[in-house]
């Protein structure tokens, strides 16, 4: 199992260390990447800022990835290392498998340097547009699976809860904003709109699972993205 | 403009499949409608920023290195070996930007030049060609489609700089208005490439007829309709 991020940055791993130190020159290096490739491994952790993720702000990432629409290698590592755990835990989380999932974030990266023109930052945030990419090409994949067989167990992973107060906190002020509108809803609507966001399951799918008609599963998604809108817009 | 009705019903569209829920099928409609409807392309990005916050609920993973290492290779940045030193070397580093820039040139020299061949061929001619630019979603061109009717054959260059998986390829397809999509055959998603298309088919490719290409599994579609991501589309016009 790869090591998890803490929320802070948490360790990068030593290979990109190794491939990035040489091209500290970039603009878009840290501080904490600014040492000497001679130096011991030892000594280039002790030099790691421990809030590195503070200082990658979304403004960041979006001029990286303006950056690799004009094929700028060193932008794309960078972007790729500062954002591939979060890409990769979204293709972990829809696929349930890691050999999938692998193969999909390769995906995901591929098309964003193909695609990385067609980035607007006026209209998403770079994030944004690589989640976007890691979802659909996830959801394309389980959909191509002929038989979607999660036994129980996995089926209560998945329905997972909404996150605690103080973790809430620790998210983007868009992601507090969204909870408090999922909370105006129904609890069952909640935990299907949860379910399907989280399982990238098809509408009959989410009946099956849940165990209502196929209508009523599509009423109440319909319902609750409305509702959703309507309570984010005000 | 849209009724109030129908711009809500694809609002709507628009919110469910960025949650996820539709079919493989209702997917390609979408992404479709997407490339070719006014204000879609807005509402969906609408939508991706009001539900995508969800996303932060994951924990992050670190990924293995080998994926950085095969993307890296799918993308051919490792061709001259993955020796630590010569990855290192700035003067390598120096050269290899410098023969990007080299054949970059050389290769829109020659794009260009073909693209003008086609443009200079098709007056004398006469009416029997059609072309088409297949937008790429707010990227403006992408693939280029010269239709040739009196050879029966299509001229697709694929956008620069343009890479795949090894177990995708991209496949061009013909949708006459309001029917199904017609496969094209699968397409060089590199070089030129010429499509022959039958000649009953031709005789439905008339200007309002749409072209697309989509990402499909290696050797193309295995359902006859396009199964991956639509990755770009274009009305048919006369020249």
């Amino acid at each position: 199992m790869p090591s998890r991020l803490l929320p802070d940055g948490g360790p990068l791993d030593a290979h990109h260390a190794d491939t990035l130190r040489a091209r500290r020159r970039t603009v878009y290096s840290q501080p904490g990447w600014n040492m000497s490739s001679r130096q011991p491994k030892e000594m280039r952790d002790a030099m790691r800022t421990p809030t590195s993720s503070d200082t990658v702000g979304h403004d960041d990432l979006d001029r990286l990835l303006s950056a690799v629409a004009l094929r700028d290698r060193v932008a794309f590592e960078t972007l790729y290392r500062r954002t591939s755990p979060r890409i990769f835990a979204i293709c972990i989380k829809v696929l349930r498998d890691r050999s999938e999932a692998e193969d999909t974030l390769q995906d995901v990266y591929v098309t964003a340097w193909n695609q990385a023109a067609t980035f607007n930052p006026q209209l998403s945030s770079a994030i944004t547009w690589l989640g976007t990419i890691a979802r659909n090409r996830a959801i394309d994949r389980i959909r191509r699976r002929r038989t979607v067989s999660l036994d129980e167990t996995t089926v209560e992973e998945i329905v997972d809860e909404s996150p605690t107060p103080a973790a809430l906190a620790q998210l983007s002020q868009e992601r507090q904003r969204l909870e408090l509108c999922l909370q105006a809803l129904p609890e069952t609507q909640r935990k299907a709109i949860r379910e399907a966001f989280f399982t990238g399951s098809s509408y009959a799918e989410l009946a099956a699972r849940m165990s209502v008609p196929l209508g009523t599963m599509k009423s109440w998604i319909r319902r609750s993205l409305m509702q959703l809108k309507t309570c984010l817009e005000r | 403009m849209n009724t109030p009705a129908s711009s809500d019903d694809k609002d709507l569209r628009c919110a469910e499949y960025v949650l996820g829920v539709l079919s493989d099928e209702e997917r390609r409609e979408i992404e479709l409608a997407l490339q070719q409807e006014a204000g879609m392309a807005e509402s969906l990005a609408r939508w991706q920023a009001r539900l995508m916050p969800l996303n932060e609920d994951v924990a992050e993973m670190m990924p293995p290195s080998h994926v950085w290492d095969r993307l890296q290779a799918q993308l051919g940045w490792t061709r001259t070996g993955h020796r630590a030193g010569l990855w290192n070397s700035l003067l390598f580093w120096r050269w290899t930007g410098l023969a990007s820039v080299v054949a970059a040139c050389a290769l829109a020299i020659v794009l260009t030049r073909t693209v003008r061949l086609h443009e200079a061929e098709a007056p004398r001619a006469g009416a029997q060609y059609l072309v088409a630019t297949l937008e790429r979603q707010g990227a403006g061109a992408a693939w280029t489609a010269t239709v040739d009717a009196q050879h029966a054959q299509i001229v697709v260059v694929p956008p620069r700089d343009f890479v795949i998986a090894a177990h995708h390829s991209t496949q061009m397809w013909m949708i006459p208005p309001g029917s199904k999509p017609v496969s094209l055959g699968v397409i060089d998603p590199q070089r030129p490439t010429i499509v022959h298309v039958a000649r009953d088919r031709l005789q439905q490719l008339g200007a309002q007829t749409t072209l697309a290409v989509s990402l499909e599994p290696q050797g193309g579609s295995p359902t006859g309709q396009p199964t991956g991501p639509v990755l770009a589309a274009g009305r048919v016009e006369g020249i």
